[in-house]
């Protein structure tokens, strides 16, 4: 039987997850997943025209309070210092509130802002001179009402560990713009990683190949092992290398496994990676205005990072978050798919004046505030906020009520909210989305009665965004096709913000 | 076409009459493998050397069930919650019934109708679900139909049976069924099977894959010898007998087990249950069989006349995370451990997949949510929640000889002082008269009282002091007594204070604690000279807490002796003289200011001329017990030797690691299980009982009703999927891919097998066998499948590119763990010691950043830097980054098989990681020892790595680098700091760097 498929498109093809293809020379070698232009959902049924060749995604972890950020809301405020009414505590279940709560009205004053009058409390001063460009959502409710299960939910679809992330997701659909570089790039700060660890950008039942790869910038290798060791100049480097893989190639000639030469190109890949991630991880190449434009400082190293309890550390001039916002942009301008930063340090349950909503919320958002403006502004200065996603918020968010458990009377650096997964803000700026606002909360803020958003509308929409069919794209495992939206068919994409 | 053909994941044989059957299947596999999509492709790989089965009537499990499966169950299966029209299609007597199947007649079927409209209101599956079925589904689905619309049962829901051996054409080295099944499936296919592996690739393949290891380079002699080399069969004895193959085998099992050192979520601290790791490598090495091997693991605790052993193999579902987060429910939790434990058996032994079944029934496979929730009540009564306990103290095989032998020792030593020696008798006697001339206490005489307030002390017949008068709430008294002088070698050597109770010693003032915050002697001698006397041991029968017998010496008045609460007793404090007396006025002042009327109301001072060690502050002093534990040598010296004994005992067992385990609840504290509606442990429903999963195998009926119990029935003979499961999943390890190669699912959503009757063979032939790990391997291995070449031929790509047919041996890339063993083994730096608490290795500094834990990451230093990579602590939410990057997990949830993966991130790692530089350090220096010119160190070096010999254009190779690396390494001291070397060539390392980051040498060949 004759063939029509010669044999070199054959062992191009029989790797599993990556693309081979064999004797032309090194510089036209292989490339994987992780970097390939291409992913896997290359395929009319799962891909959807795209509005954003990427994302950034900022998650505060511990969750801010979106009654003291961005719910202005008089009538809780009439209701501060007063007893919850008994209707919001039946058959509710409390992180730490116990018993009935006072009431705690909204800790900072608000004004409009923008065309659109969109209500912002004085926190964020600067992010209000970008309100225009948000979308922002108030009525998204989650399932979960602990750190670590909740951030599970919503960055792997799942509450339990063990699934996939949604920079996994979209690297394994569409790979990367960028072949020296990851598709999918962490990065975080406030001295600590999120609750639920390393997890949060694990690839789950995903080849490992797409887990988020977190770039460091506390000092060590951007990317662990990245550098050459002590002694091994690049030439040498360069001299190994072309050893090994004429080694490689002559085994290759007697094995004839295509595995090989995937592994010379893998290599080859390293190698470049050696330049490339140094070079993009630079944000001392900005220019001058860029920097303070963001607040940035290169070559900082927050005592935070390494301090046994950061809260202890929080002044509002730490500029880590500032620093790996414009590393997001520059990531992003160079091809990178899925940026995720994390900061810790959003838990304000006014437990003591290191998280409460009085002393620390104030710190937290100078950190963030200044940084987040100037990502948006710079990426629409470039041209990029048009193909760009970016998300905001937290993995759910905090109670009208005050935590009653640490005390019951307001004292001054110890006014907290406990955790609230019934409704809470978000926000999303940038390519393919609507500037303005969603959804709407009653009068306290403790359910959404308008336009209300799960947590998988959101994922839905995230996916929807960068062109990935929400319901078709999927893994087989477990006997299922495998979603990030979950199983069944409740996550929708949320028309009504896209443009 | 090929667009529709991907819409199918799970259908078996699409429609592909226009095109010769293996064109289309290898068009589709390379489709589907540039997609990612293997289920596909390995769809694709079925057909070839199956005949086209056009014509042929289709059958319900290969043909049908994919489509209804995929397309149908959803709304139309098992699930009532979820059904839509009260219609279902999983059972044959409901389809019909509804009408939607006429047998024999798809014309008049209801869902022919329904699949082939044209109507978006009508057509079935709804256009929103996203599925549509294509034109050749809805052709089998007619064929189907009119064939009469036959159901099966699932085949891995059947048990498996050995069926005749396949024929095929003679092929040398044939050495049992597995060949004849494999090389029937390799000829239908017009493949040839490819030649033996040469010697040198057999026992590398063989010593990685039996002991995750390279040969040793003994045993490389004895197998590679060529005059009288040691035969296969005796090879693969050795590697089974190696201790290294329980450490090799058990990693398989710890990732089903999701084992970590540590217990999850936010603070993921620490967890102690590395000796259940052991106890796996354990029972891999003495090959526990299988069905033990179950029993323990799942019900050890349960089992009569249990073993401190089999109690902590029931670690194996300890090894679920707890939540430590604050404000989390426990309850919560520990539903989600239990629901954990549940799942992960029914996957690791039966390979089903629960995910679905806990919120509604399942959607494909026959079990329902009551199905789920009644077997989830045998686990719903162990007494953790949430929490680390029950511990169980698990001695090592090590500690428990030790413990053995000084519980021993005790005993021995217990007995002998319980014992009276030879001459005892006499010589109690004989003291007892010493006694009488020379007491043990000698009551004092009061001669004078002088009280601050008018106290006033009568002493009575047995000479104790009365006091009497009004008490006062303070007072400090000064007594006198007279010591008659005794002779130089006669001296007093100590002192003695007694307290009564007034039901003893009478008197007015009622019962009260003592409180004297000092005390002080002083003696007047003969020669009238006065001086005042220091104390020294002060012990007491009692001392209040905070309140000793000490404080009452040192010189301070803020703390004395008292006596709270047992001042109602009698009590006694004895204290030596630092230098003894010899009599005169003794003068005893008694500082007693505490207030509230803290006087000694009831007293007796005593004095003594005997040896210090006889006098005990006891109430009253016990001849013998004083003469056996203070008088006479013999029993001084036993008593010293059971209490070192004891002490032994004591100190060793706080050596011994405590492990958590499964303990049930008793009982009486039995929790009531009920379903979870949709999951949620908030909304409970109905009440249900205890019991296995139906339609799998007969709970036997000799089993109790409880854990145990489902250990027995999980290895039932008749359990249809144990074995197969098990069986594949040693398969799998060896040749890279199950027979069924979703090793996680055997249930309809999973892949058929590849070749169904060899896993039958396989399965049945494990449980003849008596479940022997060992011996199940052994037959694979010594399979001439096992044993063939892996070289690629240009027929074997093109005809069977995943090589699913086995026309030639496995080669793939080696674990994570064992791309560091071996990188250690060939450098000789690997360090060979089985078991122990898990080690931290090098790892970059600034990777532990867990919230809220204080726990740190310490580089190991000395041997534990060198350990096997299953030793290597894995902290849940932040594992081992060079683990991961070569595909590892992280123990979160039960893995059951890894995807192999081929990235820059590993290369980065082989290349720079410290700990596979120090390996190229040690590797340089083994091979500048091995030869004396250049060109014989890299030679060696290829056999150390490789075990086999270079060839000549791979040395001249290396060659060529050592002399283009002169300018970069001449000196090369940085290097050779960074590999933590010295006194070895720079360029060398350089070559042995490249050595080990070989495609061939992260392979298995």
């Amino acid at each position: 039987m004759n063939l029509s498929l010669p044999l070199q498109q054959l062992r191009a093809i029989t790797r599993r997850h990556f693309f081979g293809q064999t004797g032309l020379g090194l510089g036209s070698l292989a490339l994987n997943a992780l970097l390939a232009k291409d992913g896997h959902a290359n395929n009319e049924s799962y891909r959807l025209p795209s509005k954003v060749k990427s994302v950034i995604y900022l998650h505060m972890a511990g969750s801010p309070s979106q009654l003291d950020l961005f719910e202005n809301k008089p009538a809780l405020a009439k209701l501060h210092d007063t007893e919850c009414p008994q209707e919001y505590l039946e058959g509710k279940r409390f992180a730490f509130i116990k018993g009935t709560p006072k009431m705690l009205g909204p800790q900072f004053s608000y004004s409009q802002h923008g065309e659109s009058g969109q209500w912002v409390s004085e926190l964020l001063p600067n992010l209000c001179r970008q309100i225009d460009d948000l979308c922002i959502i108030r009525s998204i409710s989650t399932e979960q009402f602990n750190h670590s299960p909740a951030q599970l939910l919503m960055q792997t679809g799942n509450p339990l560990l063990g699934n996939p992330a949604m920079g996994s997701w979209v690297t394994y659909g569409l790979g990367s713009e960028n072949e020296n570089l990851p598709g999918f790039v962490v990065l975080s700060s406030g001295g600590k990683t999120p609750s639920a660890g390393k997890s949060l950008w694990g690839s789950g039942f995903l080849p490992t190949v797409y887990q988020g790869v977190q770039c460091r910038t506390d000092g060590g290798d951007p990317i662990l092992y990245l550098s050459d060791p002590k002694g091994i100049s690049r030439s040498a480097r360069r001299k190994t290398l072309d050893a090994l893989n004429d080694l490689n190639r002559y085994q290759h000639q007697h094995i004839g496994d295509p595995e090989t030469m995937t592994r010379i190109a893998q290599y080859e890949l390293a190698y470049r990676m050696q330049t490339s991630v140094p070079e993009v991880m630079d944000i001392s190449r900005e220019s001058q205005s860029t920097m303070e434009l963001y607040g940035a400082k290169p070559g900082f190293i927050s005592k935070a990072e390494s301090a046994a309890d950061p809260r202890t550390l929080y002044k509002g001039d730490d500029p880590t978050f500032a620093n790996n916002c414009l590393l997001a942009r520059r990531l992003v301008e160079n091809g990178v798919r899925f940026v995720q930063l994390y900061d810790w340090g959003w838990d304000h349950h006014g437990s003591s004046p290191g998280e409460s909503i009085d002393e620390t919320l104030p710190i937290k958002c100078r950190q963030i505030d200044q940084a987040i403006a100037a990502l948006l502004a710079d990426l629409k200065q470039r041209g990029m906020l048009d193909e760009t996603l970016v998300v905001w918020g937290g993995e759910f968010g905090r109670t009208p009520m005050m935590q009653n458990n640490v005390n019951k009377k307001l004292v001054k650096g110890f006014i907290g909210r406990d955790h609230h997964p019934h409704a809470f803000t978000m926000w999303m700026a940038g390519g393919g989305i609507k500037p303005g606002m969603h959804g709407q909360t009653d009068d306290i803020g403790y359910y959404p009665v308008e336009d209300p958003v799960s947590v998988r509308d959101l994922q839905a929409t995230i996916l929807h965004q960068i062109g990935l069919d929400p319901y078709q794209f999927s893994f087989p495992y477990q006997g299922l096709n495998q979603r990030l939206i979950g199983p069944t068919q409740k996550g929708r994409v949320i028309k009504d913000i896209l443009s | 076409m090929l667009h529709s053909f991907k819409r199918q994941r799970y259908c078996l044989l699409p429609d592909f009459s226009q095109f010769p059957a293996k064109v289309i299947a290898l068009a589709v596999s390379c489709l589907a493998l540039a997609a990612g999509d293997f289920t596909t492709a390995l769809v694709a790989q079925e057909i070839v050397g199956q005949q086209n089965h056009e014509g042929r009537t289709p059958s319900y499990n290969r043909d049908v069930r994919p489509i209804l499966s995929e397309n149908c169950f959803s709304c139309h299966g098992l699930d009532s919650e979820a059904r839509e029209a009260n219609l279902r299609l999983d059972e044959r007597s409901s389809a019909i019934q509804s009408g939607a199947m006429v047998p024999g007649k798809p014309n008049e079927s209801e869902l022919v109708a329904r699949i082939t409209s044209e109507d978006a209101d009508a057509v079935m599956p709804p256009p929103e679900t996203g599925h549509q079925l294509s034109a050749s589904q809805i052709s089998t689905l007619k064929s189907w139909i009119a064939s009469g619309a036959a159901y099966e049962k699932h085949w891995s829901f059947l048990a498996p049976e050995k069926s005749p051996l396949p024929s095929h054409s003679k092929v040398e080295g044939v050495a049992n069924p597995i060949d004849s099944f494999i090389l029937a499936r390799v000829e239908q296919a017009d493949l040839t099977p490819a030649p033996l592996a040469d010697r040198a690739t057999i026992l590398r393949r063989l010593a990685l894959d039996l002991t995750g290891l390279p040969p040793t380079p003994e045993l490389a002699k004895s197998f590679l010898d060529e005059e009288k080399p040691i035969s296969y069969e005796t090879l693969v004895n050795r590697l089974l007998d190696s201790d290294r193959y329980g450490e090799h085998w058990a990693r398989m099992w710890l990732d089903l087990a999701r084992y970590a050192d540590t217990k999850g979520y936010e603070k993921d601290r620490h967890r102690n249950i590395w000796r259940y790791r052991d106890w796996v490598i354990d029972a891999f090495n003495r090959d526990l069989p299988f069905d033990q091997f179950t029993i323990e693991q799942l019900g050890g605790d349960l089992l009569p006349n249990r073993t401190d052993d089999q109690i902590l193999a029931t670690a194996f579902h300890r090894n679920t995370m707890t939540n430590d987060e604050g404000g989390t429910d426990n309850e919560e939790f520990r539903i989600a451990a239990v629901k954990d434990r549940v799942d992960t058996t029914l996957q690791v032994w039966m390979g089903l997949t629960m995910g679905c079944a806990k919120c509604h029934s399942h959607k494909y496979d026959p079990i329902t949510i009551q199905d789920y929730y009644s077997f989830f009540a045998y686990f719903n009564q162990t007494r953790d929640a949430d929490n680390e306990a029950p511990f169980h103290p698990t001695p090592t095989a090590t500690q428990a000889a030790k413990l053995k032998e000084l519980t021993s020792q005790l005993d021995q030593a217990t007995r002998l002082a319980n014992q009276r020696p030879d001459g005892f008798s006499e010589e109690f006697e004989q003291w007892k008269n010493t006694l009488k001339q020379r007491p043990l206490w000698q009551p004092l005489n009061l001669k004078d009282f002088k009280s601050e307030n008018g106290v006033v002390l009568n002493q009575d017949k047995e000479h104790r002091l009365i006091a009497s008068g009004d008490r006062p709430e303070k007072d400090t008294w000064q007594i006198t007594f007279d010591l008659p002088v005794v002779s130089k070698d006669d001296r007093y050597t100590s002192f003695r204070i007694d307290h009564f109770p007034k039901s003893v010693a009478g008197g007015d003032w009622e019962d009260k604690n003592v409180a004297i915050r000092e005390l002080t002697l002083e003696l007047e001698t003969p020669d009238g000279e006065s001086k005042k006397l220091t104390l020294k041991n002060p012990r007491a029968s009692f001392s209040q807490h905070r309140w000793n017998v000490a404080f009452a010496l040192d010189g301070k008045t803020d703390a004395g002796w008292a006596l709270s609460p047992h001042f109602g007793k009698r009590q006694t404090a004895v204290f030596d003289f630092e230098a003894p007396i010899s009599g005169g006025t003794l003068k005893v002042t008694l500082e007693q200011k505490y207030g509230e009327g803290l006087l000694l109301a009831r007293s007796r001072f005593s004095i003594s001329r005997n040896p210090v060690s006889w006098l005990r502050a006891e109430v009253e002093p016990d001849q013998e017990d004083t003469f056996v534990k203070a008088v006479f040598p013999e029993t001084i010296k036993r008593l010293k030797a059971k209490q070192t004994a004891q002490d032994q005992l004591q100190n060793f067992k706080k050596q011994i690691p405590s492990t958590p385990v499964m303990f049930d609840l008793d009982s009486k504290q039995h929790r009531t299980t009920r379903i979870h509606n949709r999951g949620n442990f908030l909304d409970q429903g109905a009440e249900v009982k205890a019991s296995v999963l139906t339609g799998f195998a007969e709970f036997p009926s000799s089993a109790p009703s409880n854990r145990l119990g489902v250990a027995h029935w999980l290895m039932q003979p008749d359990n249809p999927l144990t074995a197969r499961v098990a069986v594949n999943r040693i398969w799998a390890r060896l040749f890279g891919t199950g027979l069924v190669e979703t090793e996680e699912d055997f249930g309809t959503q999973g892949m058929p097998p590849s070749h169904p009757a060899l896993l039958d063979w396989l399965a049945v032939d494990f449980r003849e066998q008596g479940w022997s790990f060992k011996q199940l391997l052994r037959t694979i291995v010594m399979s001439r499948t096992y044993r063939q070449s892996s070289v690629v031929t240009e027929e074997s790509l093109r005809l069977d590119p995943r090589n699913r047919l086995l026309s030639r041996g496995p080669r793939f890339r080696l674990s994570a763990e064992m791309v560091r063993d071996q990188a250690l083994a060939v450098s000789g730096l690997l360090v060979h010691k089985i078991g122990g608490p898990s080690v931290m290795p090098p790892q970059p500094p600034g990777i532990w950043k867990s919230t809220y834990s204080g726990e740190k990451w310490k580089n190991a230093a000395g041997d534990d830097r060198y350990r096997r990579g299953l030793y290597t602590y894995l902290k849940r939410t932040s594992p081992y980054p060079s683990m991961t990057t070569f595909d590892a997990g992280s123990g979160e949830v039960c893995q059951i098989r890894r995807i192999r993966t081929n990235t820059p991130l590993q290369a980065l790692i082989t290349l720079n990681d410290v700990v596979y530089l120090e390996a190229a350090g040690r590797l340089a220096q083994r091979m500048e020892a091995a030869g004396s010119d250049l060109n014989s160190r890299i030679a060696a070096g290829f056999r150390m790595v490789l075990v086999r010999d270079a060839d000549e254009s791979e040395v001249a190779r290396l060659n060529r680098l050592y002399h283009s690396l002169e300018e970069e390494l001449s000196e090369g001291t940085e290097l050779l700091e960074s590999a933590q070397i010295t006194n070895v060539d720079p360029r060398l390392v350089a070559i042995a760097n490249v050595l080990l980051n070989l495609d061939e040498t992260l392979m298995k060949p």
